[in-house]
């Protein structure tokens, strides 16, 4: 049987997991420099859909992938992809920086240090296939993937989904519960 | 300490998102340390939002980002702090969750709680200019006025437990509540019951002696 080699895919979490290991090893600019011509831009997306402003958003931008930089020892791909890693990075700083919570960034990562230590839990199952996630976005009914963009990446409280798309606030509720509720489901199931 | 009552996964989602305000924020991160459950569901919620973040068309950046990115790397210092080890385990019976001491100090024992009605103490957040978080104290086997909110109210019990028509809610618990859920809590004879509530408008009390007492308590 002649060996099947499957191409790494640019956008897979086990191409970014190399990229970080030598950044983390090695101190590879260059690897690094690829993580951030990727991910810059759509940390970018991310914080002008927050209704940072553009300026702002590079500086936020700068601060994300300075911070990849300086804590990438830490960064466990048997834990979390990259990608899962720079949104939680990308949405502490903004909660500190740009909504002010200045006890934020210390309680996550009192929160997260609470499972870096054996926990019971397997962490393995949190790596979903990024590829079965995306099935089962791409499946939801449009109005379930807007609330959930909705949520995600304006930030909005239920209360402005409601508002804005003119829905009573419980169905808002019962939609993003239901939509949650399949996509973790999912997760779950991908151990 | 197992919770059997937990935040909504609606409410998680936003906690995830970033969208709540600092006072529910408080309380959500303050189950979340004491309940291994909902920080995975937070993890799974994170695991969507990357998704969605490396999904979607990027933004270009400012010209000059990836040069003034260089430059800063080669300025950055080599040596790599490792992460702090994890705070040991406190079985101090009157510490606070790590999130509510910006707000209330580390420790129950030196709250200092004011009367607001026979068996109710309370003391309200400082600092908190987006909806209210306060704690509450209530004396063991009290019948609490029924009472509305007028909007969302998310409560942990830090000790002592409760009952009401949702079930018993014992510390570590979450009771989190829309503005139609109408109750009347009556806490565990025993131990006094102090919980923490995050509240985006004030509590209606629906009984004659709450509403008697309401003017004079601005919850």
């Amino acid at each position: 049987m002649p060996p099947s080699v499957t191409p790494v895919k640019e956008e897979s979490a086990a191409h970014w997991a190399g990229q970080m290991a030598a950044v983390a090893a090695n101190r590879d600019v260059e690897a690094f420099m690829r993580v951030f011509a990727y991910f810059g831009p759509r940390v970018k997306r991310y914080l002008c859909g927050l209704r940072v402003s553009e300026p702002a958003a590079d500086d936020l931008v700068q601060e994300t992938m300075l911070r990849v930089w300086r804590h990438a020892a830490q960064f466990d791909p048997t834990r979390a992809t990259l990608s899962t890693w720079l949104f939680r990075i990308a949405r502490n700083l903004y909660i500190d920086s740009v909504r002010r919570q200045p006890h934020w960034i210390d309680t996550q990562d009192a929160l997260e240090r609470l499972d870096a230590t054996g926990s019971e839990l397997g962490q393995g199952e949190w790596l979903a296939d990024g590829e079965v996630l995306e099935r089962a976005i791409a499946a939801l009914p449009a109005g379930q993937a807007r609330m959930l963009r909705m949520a995600y990446f304006e930030a909005k409280s239920h209360t402005e989904i409601a508002h804005e798309l003119d829905v009573p606030l419980g169905s808002v509720k019962s939609v993003l519960r239901r939509t949650i509720l399949k996509l973790q489901v999912v997760l779950g199931d991908h151990k | 300490m197992t919770a059997r009552h937990h935040p909504d996964v609606v409410t998680m989602l936003s906690y995830a998102a970033g969208a709540l305000s600092p006072a529910f924020a408080a309380v959500m991160s303050a189950h979340l340390s004491r309940c291994a459950e909902c920080r995975q569901q937070l993890a799974r919620a994170e695991v969507i939002g990357g998704h969605l973040l490396s999904r979607q068309t990027g933004l270009p950046l400012a010209e000059d980002a990836a040069g003034k990115l260089r430059a800063r790397l080669a300025t950055e210092p080599d040596d790599v702090a490792p992460a702090p080890p994890a705070e040991p385990v406190r079985h101090d019976p009157h510490a606070l969750p790590e999130a509510l001491r910006p707000y209330f100090g580390a420790s129950l024992a030196d709250v200092r709680w004011r009367w607001i009605a026979p068996g109710i103490h309370h003391v309200r957040a400082a600092g908190v200019t987006e909806d209210h978080l306060m704690l509450l104290r209530v004396a063991p086997g009290r019948s609490l006025p029924m009472h509305t909110h007028g909007g969302r109210e998310l409560t942990m019990i830090l000790s002592g437990a409760y009952d009401d028509t949702l079930g018993h809610f014992a510390a570590g618990d979450v009771a989190d509540l829309d503005g139609e859920t109408e109750h009347q809590p009556v806490t565990t004879p025993g131990l006094p019951c102090i919980c923490v509530a995050a509240t985006d408008a004030p509590l209606r009390f629906s009984g004659w002696f709450a509403r008697t007492i309401q003017p004079l308590v601005p919850l």
